[in-house]
């Protein structure tokens, strides 16, 4: 995997998710900071820290973004959520626009 | 409303799946108080339409809830609103038609300083000292509190809500000194007096509101109305008008007068500035002349309907057709040669209806030529389905004319004289998702015909003479979700139940069993009565050892007048066969 290809999530808690870009440009947010014209910081190392998020919530985000490119459009198969998660989770989409 | 993402969408729906999941969250009182408010709002809806929510569940929202609405719900009684009372950011608060609230019950309200928009219509133990206690939400803007117990003398107290802009009093006895005294609120642009006891008397007061846009006197006394220079919508309906909108300033949009009685005729509506009229619905107004329309070039939405319409009038239609989206023409005199003259005038007429007139199928050809036809109604008219009596070749099919409308999606050919043969030409139409046909001459091949139709999503054949047979062999459309097949009087039970089975998906009418379609999660909606779904139970049950191994078609061993006299027997018929099933269910039980 090509470093280019890639993105680093990091949690609140300082954990480090490495996803496709593919995957993470399914938050209409991350794909704004990554592709808008500018001097992100985030767009020059390809890395984005999110304060608000913990390392459980982010990195059940990280599963719904490769759960939504391979699912979704056929929805044959469920994205689970653990109902103790459904706040959280709620307004980290909200936040990433996902 | 903004619409949620879908991971949002998702949350949701996993919080909301049922009372062990919600008892997994409600305790997360941080998370619960940082919720912004439409996503807040968005997870109370939910538990609302999936009956989750009670009292002490509410008081979790109380920091992020913004808008409220159980309108209907009849579970809210003062303790929901002892909690509600608490919510410091409501701006909007629907308890519209929660018949266990009463004046007591909207103590809680007092003081809510952030509370815009309050809706208690039809919640009818609401009476004057309920008033009382709205009177201290200072800053509402809106409220509606149309057929509640409010009497003329609880309305005067309104006129301390300074900041009033809309003020619903539907259905209530006001009076011509409680609107006098209601003055002072300079603020009020809607007001709804519909049903009121108000006269030409305290209609003249009207004009001392000067941002009045809105008014609804709609079943009223009133006859004359005084000169409203910022009027936009007037509901008039059933009234008798004599004169009002004399001054040509009011920059109007929308008027309703259907039902009423033009005292100087045509002439009421000969000053008034309609040249912004959008609306116009004159509906059984009984008008006769038409000059009056001559003005109105921008109107996309006129309802003609029972007025005394001819070919002559239709030219003054013709002339504003240009921004035209909805006509409605049912119940006049037009004839297929008005429809001609309407042709080529109407680019973006949408909805036409031309039911119980006299159009027959030369207007098909007309109609054909209204480009932005997405809604048809031909009902009650002498449409045949055939230019020729006789032919019956392609060509003579008239309804062929309508595959030229690339947009039509409903279409309505009830109490017409089509057969089965005639309706061939739909097939082919590619948007057409509604469907409404009632004709005792329809039969097997029409649902042959009709199952092609790629979009089709309702399906009405009513009275038709179909066939178990058919139902059981016809390949319903993917896209169908609801099937009336009320007064086809040669289906089974069983035929309908085994269609169903087969189709989970269609929710299907007929008297004898309604079946509504299953959910995602596969469960069933609740069913109207608990009759039909204990009978299809059981009738599931008895499928396994009952089902017929052949069927033979009904109308090929009987000739058409013992199957008419078959028809009156059906419905001691159909009370055995409940009476059979009520005996399964006895046993089952």
């Amino acid at each position: 995997m090509k470093k280019e290809d890639t993105v680093k999530l990091i949690s609140s808690d300082g954990f480090e998710f490495i996803v496709d870009k593919e995957a993470a440009m399914v938050s209409q947010t991350i794909r704004n900071m990554l592709t808008s014209p500018g001097s992100f910081a985030e767009r020059q190392h390809g890395e984005v820290t999110f304060p608000e998020i913990s390392t459980t919530i982010l990195e059940k985000i990280c599963q719904y973004f490769y759960w939504h490119l391979e699912f979704a459009s056929g929805k044959d198969r469920e994205f689970p959520i653990e109902p103790e998660l459904t706040l959280e989770l709620m307004m980290a989409a909200n936040y990433l626009h996902t | 409303m903004n619409r949620e993402t879908e991971l949002v969408e998702l949350c949701i729906n996993a919080a909301c799946k049922n009372r062990e999941t919600v008892e997994k969250w409600r305790l997360q009182k941080r998370s619960l108080d940082r919720l912004p408010s439409h996503l807040a709002d968005a997870l109370l809806r939910r538990l609302i339409t999936r009956r989750l929510l009670h009292p002490s569940l509410l008081e979790v929202f109380k920091h992020s809830a913004e808008e409220v609405d159980v309108k209907g719900d009849n579970s809210v009684d003062a303790e929901w609103m002892a909690y509600l009372g608490g919510f410091r950011h409501l701006l909007y608060l629907n308890i519209a038609e929660c018949h266990r609230i009463n004046s007591s019950a909207l103590w809680p309200l007092t003081g809510m300083n952030s509370l815009k928009e309050l809706d208690l219509s039809r919640c009818s133990k609401v009476n004057d000292a309920g008033i009382n206690h709205i009177l201290s939400v200072p800053n509402l803007e809106k409220l509606h509190i149309s057929k509640t117990s409010v009497t003329a003398k609880g309305v005067k107290l309104l006129a301390s809500l300074k900041n009033l802009s809309l003020l619903d009093l539907g259905g209530l006895p006001v009076d011509d000194a409680s609107l006098a005294s209601l003055q002072v609120l300079k603020n009020l642009q809607h007001i709804e007096l519909w049903g009121s006891k108000i006269s030409n008397e305290g209609a003249a007061v009207l004009n001392t509101f000067p941002k009045l846009t809105h008014l609804n006197i709609d079943w009223t006394s009133v006859t004359k109305l005084p000169n409203l220079s910022s009027l936009e919508c007037l509901n008039m309906s059933n009234c008798t008008i004599d004169a009002i909108l004399e001054d040509d300033k009011a920059p109007l949009t929308k008027l309703i007068f259907s039902g009423s009685t033009f005292l100087n005729e045509a002439g009421t509506l000969l000053y008034a500035n309609t040249y912004n009229l959008s609306f116009l619905d004159l509906a059984h107004t009984g008008l006769d002349k038409f000059f009056f329309l001559s003005k109105m070039k921008v109107i996309e939405h006129l309802n003609l309907s029972s007025c005394m319409v001819d070919d002559n009038s239709v030219e003054m239609v013709a002339c504003i057709g240009g921004k035209l989206k909805s006509l409605n023409l049912s119940g006049t005199w037009v004839s297929s040669a008005g429809v001609g003259i309407l042709a080529g005038h109407v680019p973006n007429l949408e909805i036409l209806s031309l039911s119980q007139t006299s159009v027959e199928d030369t207007a098909l050809a007309f109609i054909s030529l209204m480009p932005s036809l997405k809604v048809v109604d031909l009902s009650n008219t002498n449409i045949k389905g055939f230019l020729h009596p006789g032919g019956t070749d392609l060509d003579s099919l008239s309804l062929t004319a309508l595959q030229n409308l690339k947009q039509l999606e409903r279409l309505n050919l009830e109490h017409t004289q089509v057969t089965d043969e005639a309706l061939f030409p739909l097939s082919s139409f590619q948007e057409l998702r509604y469907l409404s046909l009632k004709s005792p001459s329809l039969s097997d091949i029409s649902l042959y015909h009709l199952s092609s139709v790629p979009k089709l999503t309702k399906l009405s054949i009513c009275d038709a003479v179909l066939t178990n047979c058919s139902l059981d062999k016809v390949k319903a459309p993917e896209s169908l979700r609801l099937v009336d097949l009320r007064g086809c009087w040669l289906l089974t039970k069983d035929a309908i139940l085994s269609f169903s089975r087969n189709h989970p998906q269609i929710e299907v009418r007929h008297e004898l069993v309604t079946v509504l379609p299953f959910d995602e999660n596969g469960r069933q909606h609740s069913s109207p009565s608990r009759l039909t779904s204990r009978t299809m139970q059981a009738s599931r049950k008895k499928e396994q050892t009952s089902l017929s191994p052949y069927f033979v078609d009904q109308r090929m061993k009987y000739s058409r007048d013992e199957l008419l006299a078959l028809q009156f027997m059906s419905l001691p018929l159909a009370s055995n066969s409940e009476r059979d099933n009520s005996i399964l269910e006895k046993q089952l039980d």
